[in-house]
């Protein structure tokens, strides 16, 4: 492999990474609260849809960003409401979601496009290129000229990582999703904090759909986030939960994306297939060697009662 | 009057149970004021609606002389109220410093300022003789350690009124004697205390005063200074000690099941064995008196084969046991009430008649072809006779078994077990939380069996039922057999000093 | 108890008319007529002996891994992977045909049980996970369907593909299963996925194995207790439930599909989960709401064509049935509800 190839695949990586992480923060944040939600690719389907419909007809990107992760806490608070006010199973919404939420955003698409429509496309957001930095042989074009998105989830792990080791804040939201019997005798709100964990998890699921039809591609269509979700599930678990494992992982997995993609048009040598079954493949053998070991935070999936007998 | 504390005519219900009925209870400053009660007496339930947990149904709560609503545990921690719960509250992912400040408002700002806390939680831990060390991780610490964290929350929050929820329930002796001078140093700086506990040793040497709970009511408040243990005993329990009335049996016949040096997660004094030898023999009760979380319960599993015994042998109707499941304990007729009957013993989900033939549709009267076919005409028949034989008031044979009270649940545990006319019968805690007739009940029930020539062995920490029941009694202290003592004129004095350790 | 067995039936029934009212809502919201839009539904479904059949054929996967959750559930087995077992079935079954190269009645037996065996492999691999490591099944089980579906993604385009379109070569026509009435799509696969579903409802209530599979599933901690070996129970739901969906995918790709192609099988595996527990887990239930999305999907298609109402509309009426379902069910073990539920029935009766 050439220098050339290599970055090629490298860049793609990162845009390929992006989606993931914003998703893999989403659920990051969800288990550190306890609630293990795989409606990821509901919540991103949504996401999707909003950001292109506000795209494509306000012509900006950036709020097309922001409605969409609106629109992802939006479909988020049905979960939020069915797990944590009625201490229903998680998987089972989660699972509602994957089904209700890409079923809504294809209807409302049919609905503002017609049945049978043409392609609509919006407008991409545009790249912006760090001075002097982008200049920077190799490391340049990978790293410094890239959308505000790729910029502002790298920062967001940063602040990701402060945040649940260093604050205050951090510490009693890691608390409710370890022992929340324990939080709420210190005085913590546990249902609340369910509740903002959920927020966050739909805005920022919401905003990684969104960042697929607004600096991904500019069209919508059905089945647009093809299980990215689960990738980014499989992120957080192989991440164990913090931060700059998710990154790490997020990383790997958007390298192994890139691979196939590259492959898928180059050679015949190796199935690309095998190249995207790596993420699933690799979680399970880590969840196998480290066991119930490294099982994440100790009460997700858990339904809270307060009042127990 | 120095009065920190009242709580009035505190009421709580769960469904149609009353945990707590019109409790009245008050604590002065700089006093140790301890709650005595049986399991199930309402002590933790009350301790739950002062802290904020639960909500009363009724009553009211005065702080200083005002009335106070205390809608959660954030609140009763403003109020100066804090609780050492008996399972630890601690996030054990973290360490012993994050676990302290959790939760902590008093400070301004988004990070933690470790210097200035650790500082802080340093001095507290000087005054009170609490050392720890702050970096170690909750799972790396030992039990007593934990709770001097937790009572180093509880300071660090500012609590005046500290709530110690059977705080000796997992310490060894040494830890013990280690927190009652912690108790003195805390009195002397003028907090308050609530001691939780059912030892009348250690209420004695550690209370100032004692509110005894019997049944979610209050019985009585005392001086400690102005009683003896027999009147508490006797005000716990409601009754004067023992008054025997089951004839005890004269001769037993042959070991049914014999433990000869067993040994289990023998490192842990609450939940292993220690070098146990016992024998049980048919047409006798063998009695086993201790407080609760002395190794009973993996005595129970290890004699029903639910685990296996880790050091030495167990002997089953003269064979060696060495790897047999309780299906095979089952199959040589051992008949097992469990500790917990909703989570061991009961399918809830069930019907009370399938939970009646949970062990037995494999047995040719119930099916055809092997298993492939269940005789349903049959079950309900056979349902049917036990309903009228055990006497269980249930609406059908088709009510899910949760929803019937505790006593027919035991009821048709009793009717499983002792249809199979079992050789060895082992009861754990048979009648804990039933009303005093279907107690009455079981018990008859039982001696019933031994007359019939069935071994028992009855593990129960409710001590006035061991002497009652048993015709040998043993002592169970941090999993050793403590003493083996007769059932006839059993002297309760050496007795009760076993189930201390002494 | 009989309230509770009421409720059980009340819930999911409530839940579908109040997603069908909400259904309604939206295509009126869409200025269309509602009552024209259900006649063009049932059109579709019902119309005519060919519509017909085609819900009969549309059923037909979706009882497969209806059963196949309703068994794993009723061990307290949390399989999520029919659809991985249902792929893993019809890959065996259309590879073993293939390479076999003969055709016949006996090659389509042998590509069934292949079918089977393969869909019990995949669930037996979770299962062991859970048994040996201790590992959550509901991740696990994801994770198997997407290497499961890569897979299959493997198969059409590079190691059976044919020609230039990424797709495999068909079932010889000797082989696919056969035709009741040679008119109507529907093949024997229907009365073997009726008879599978007769027969789970047999074992799980009338045998003896079968009740003490549901013991062990409501809880196995007293199930130990009383004999049950818990994960000898559980490991058998595993591979009995992989299989059923593993017959299943066999059964569609001779019957019904033929050949693998992109996007085979896409969300049968979930719409069983769903389906199975709006039917709250019962065999015969199961597949009566089986039927019932079967017909919803079918006739929204001559829905969207006739009225101009897309087809997701009904999509959307069926997550809003599991969300009510199931949020109906939960919130019976909220003891406040509870309470006001029974006391409600109370004063029926006293009335």
């Amino acid at each position: 492999m050439n220098w050339n190839l290599l970055s090629e695949v490298l860049i793609s990586a990162v845009r390929m990474a992006t989606p993931l992480l914003f998703v893999a923060l989403a659920e990051l944040y969800s288990e550190r609260a306890g609630l293990v939600n795989i409606g990821l690719d509901g919540i991103m389907a949504f996401g999707s849809l909003v950001g292109f419909l506000v795209c494509f007809w306000t012509g900006n990107p950036f709020l097309g960003v922001l409605c969409g992760a609106l629109g992802g806490v939006l479909v988020n608070m049905v979960y939020a409401f069915c797990t944590v006010t009625l201490a229903g199973q998680q998987i089972v919404y989660g699972m509602a979601l994957n089904i209700f939420a890409p079923a809504l955003a294809s209807f409302i698409y049919r609905v503002v496009f017609g049945v049978s429509s043409t392609l609509a496309q919006a407008t991409l957001m545009k790249t912006v290129s760090i001075p002097v930095l982008k200049d920077v042989p190799f490391l340049g074009k990978l790293l410094f000229d890239q959308t505000p998105m790729v910029y502002g989830v790298y920062l967001l792990v940063i602040v990701t990582a402060i945040y649940f080791n260093r604050t205050k804040s951090g510490l009693n939201y890691k608390a409710v999703g370890e022992y929340p019997k324990a939080a709420e005798t210190m005085g913590i709100n546990v249902v609340l904090h369910k509740y903002i964990a959920c927020i966050l998890c739909g805005f920022l699921a919401g905003m990684g759909g969104a960042y697929l039809t607004t600096c991904y591609v500019n069209t919508y269509s059905d089945g647009i986030v093809a299980g990215r979700g689960f990738i980014a599930l499989a992120a957080v678990i192989f991440g164990r939960w913090s931060a700059s494992g998710v990154l790490l992982a997020c990383l790997l997995f958007g390298f192994f994306d890139a691979m196939q993609l590259r492959l898928q048009v180059g050679t015949d040598l190796i199935p690309y297939q095998l190249f995207q079954m790596i993420p699933y493949v690799m979680t399970l053998i880590a969840l196998t060697i480290f066991g119930s070991k490294i099982a994440g935070p100790k009460s997700k999936g858990k339904p809270y009662y307060r009042e127990e007998r | 009057m120095n009065e920190i504390l009242r709580m009035e005519h505190i009421s709580k219900q769960f469904g149609d149970f009353y945990a707590n009925k019109d409790i009245n209870f008050d604590v002065r400053k700089g006093e140790v004021h301890t709650l005595l009660g049986e399991n199930g007496a309402g002590k933790s339930t009350l301790m739950n609606v002062l802290i904020g947990l639960y909500q009363p149904t009724e009553g009211s709560i005065y702080l200083h002389g005002e009335k106070v609503h205390i809608e959660s545990p954030a609140q009763a921690v403003r109020l100066g109220i804090g609780m050492v719960h008996q399972h630890f509250m601690l996030v054990e992912a973290m360490t012993v410093m994050q676990n302290i400040i959790l939760g902590d408002k008093r400070y301004k700002g988004l990070f933690i300022n470790h210097d200035a806390r650790r500082k802080e939680i340093l001095e507290l831990s000087w005054r009170y003789g609490l050392n720890v060390d702050l970096e170690a991780k909750i799972t790396d610490i030992s039990v007593g350690t934990q709770q001097r964290v937790e009572i180093l929350k509880a300071l660090y929050r500012g609590a005046e009124l500290l709530i110690l929820d059977e705080p000796t329930a997992v310490l060894t002796d040494i830890e013990v004697e280690g927190l009652y001078s912690v108790i003195e140093k805390l009195k002397s700086e003028g907090k308050s205390i609530i001691f939780i506990s059912h030892k009348m040793r250690e209420v004695l040497h550690v209370s100032d005063r004692v509110t005894i709970l019997r049944a979610g009511k209050t019985i009585k408040t005392l001086e400690a200074s102005e009683t003896d243990g027999k009147e508490l005993a006797n005000l716990m329990i409601g009754r004067e000690l023992v008054e025997c009335e089951y004839r005890k049996a004269e001769a037993t016949g042959e070991p049914v099941i014999e433990l000869k040096h067993v040994s289990y997660n023998k490192a842990s004094k609450h939940n292993g064995l220690n070098d146990v030898s016992l024998a049980v023999r048919c047409g006798e009760i063998l009695g086993v008196a201790g407080v609760d979380g002395n190794g009973q319960s993996q005595l129970s599993q290890i004699v029903t084969g639910v685990t296996m015994a880790e050091a030495g042998e167990v002997v089953l109707k003269g064979c060696r046991v060495s790897h047999m499941t309780a299906a095979d304990f089952i199959e040589k007729n051992v008949s097992h009430i469990p500790e917990d009957r909703n989570r061991m013993g009961l399918v809830g989900n069930m019907t009370v008649e399938e939970n009646l033939l949970l062990k037995s549709t494999q047995n040719c009267a119930f099916c055809d072809a092997n298993g492939w076919h269940l005789k349903k005409k049959a079950m309900r028949a056979y349902a049917e006779t036990m309903r009228a034989k055990y006497d269980i008031r249930c609406q059908s044979m088709e009510q899910e078994i949760r929803s019937l009270s505790g006593g027919n649940q035991q009821k048709v545990i009793l009717a499983r077990e002792l249809e199979a006319s079992p050789d060895l019968l082992v009861a754990v805690h048979p009648t804990r939380g039933l009303d005093i007739g279907a107690t009455r009940y079981v018990r008859d029930t039982m001696i019933e069996a031994r007359d019939k020539g069935c071994a028992v062995l009855l593990i129960s920490a409710d001590f006035d039922e061991v002497l009652q029941m048993s015709d040998r009694i043993i002592v169970m202290f941090e999993g050793k057999v403590m003493g083996e003592y007769s059932g006839k004129n059993p002297p309760i004095q050496a007795i009760s000093l076993a189930m201390a350790g002494k | 108890m009989q309230k509770t067995k009421l409720l059980n039936v009340l819930i999911p029934v409530l839940s579908i008319l109040l997603a069908f009212v909400i259904g309604m809502l939206i295509i009126l919201a869409l200025g269309k007529n509602p009552a024209e839009a259900i006649g063009y539904l049932m059109k579709g479904a019902f119309g005519s002996k060919t519509n017909l059949a085609n819900t009969v054929v549309r059923a037909m996967p979706l009882i497969f891994t209806g059963l196949s959750t309703c068994f794993a559930y009723r061990c307290g087995v949390f399989n999520l992977g029919g659809e991985g077992q249902f792929l893993a079935g019809s890959m065996a079954a259309i590879t073993v045909t293939l390479l076999i190269g003969h055709e016949g009645w006996w090659v389509t037996i042998v590509a069934v049980l292949a079918g089977t065996l393969m869909g019990g492999i995949w669930g037996l691999l979770p299962g062991i996970l859970k048994t040996w490591r201790g590992l959550n099944e509901m991740i696990t089980t994801i994770m198997f369907n997407y290497v499961a579906t890569l897979f299959m993604g493997y198969l059409y385009t590079t190691a059976l593909r044919e020609g230039s379109v990424p797709q495999t070569a068909p079932v010889p026509d000797t082989t696919k299963i056969g035709r009741i009435i040679p008119d109507l799509r529907i093949t024997w696969g229907i009365v073997v996925a009726i008879l599978l579903g007769v027969a789970i409802w047999y074992f799980l209530f009338y045998t003896s194995k079968g009740f003490q599979l549901r013991a062990v599933g409501f809880n196995p901690v007293a199930s130990s207790y009383n004999g049950l070996s818990v994960k000898r129970y559980m490991l058998t739901a595993f591979i009995v439930s992989g299989a059923i969906a593993g017959l299943g995918g066999a059964c569609d790709i001779l019957g019904t599909q033929f050949r693998l192609i992109s996007g085979y099988g896409g969300g049968y595996g979930f719409d069983g989960v769903a389906l199975a527990l709006i039917a709250q887990l019962h065999p015969l239930a199961t597949m009566a709401v089986a039927y019932f999305f079967a017909v919803l999907r079918v006739g929204s298609t001559t829905m969207q064509v006739g009225t101009g109402v897309p087809t997701s509309v009904i999509d959307i009426i069926q997550a809003l049935v599991i969300i009510f379902a199931v949020a109906g069910s939960s919130m019976m073990y909220l003891p406040k509800v509870r309470k006001f539920v029974m006391n409600l029935f109370e004063k029926k009766e006293a009335v």
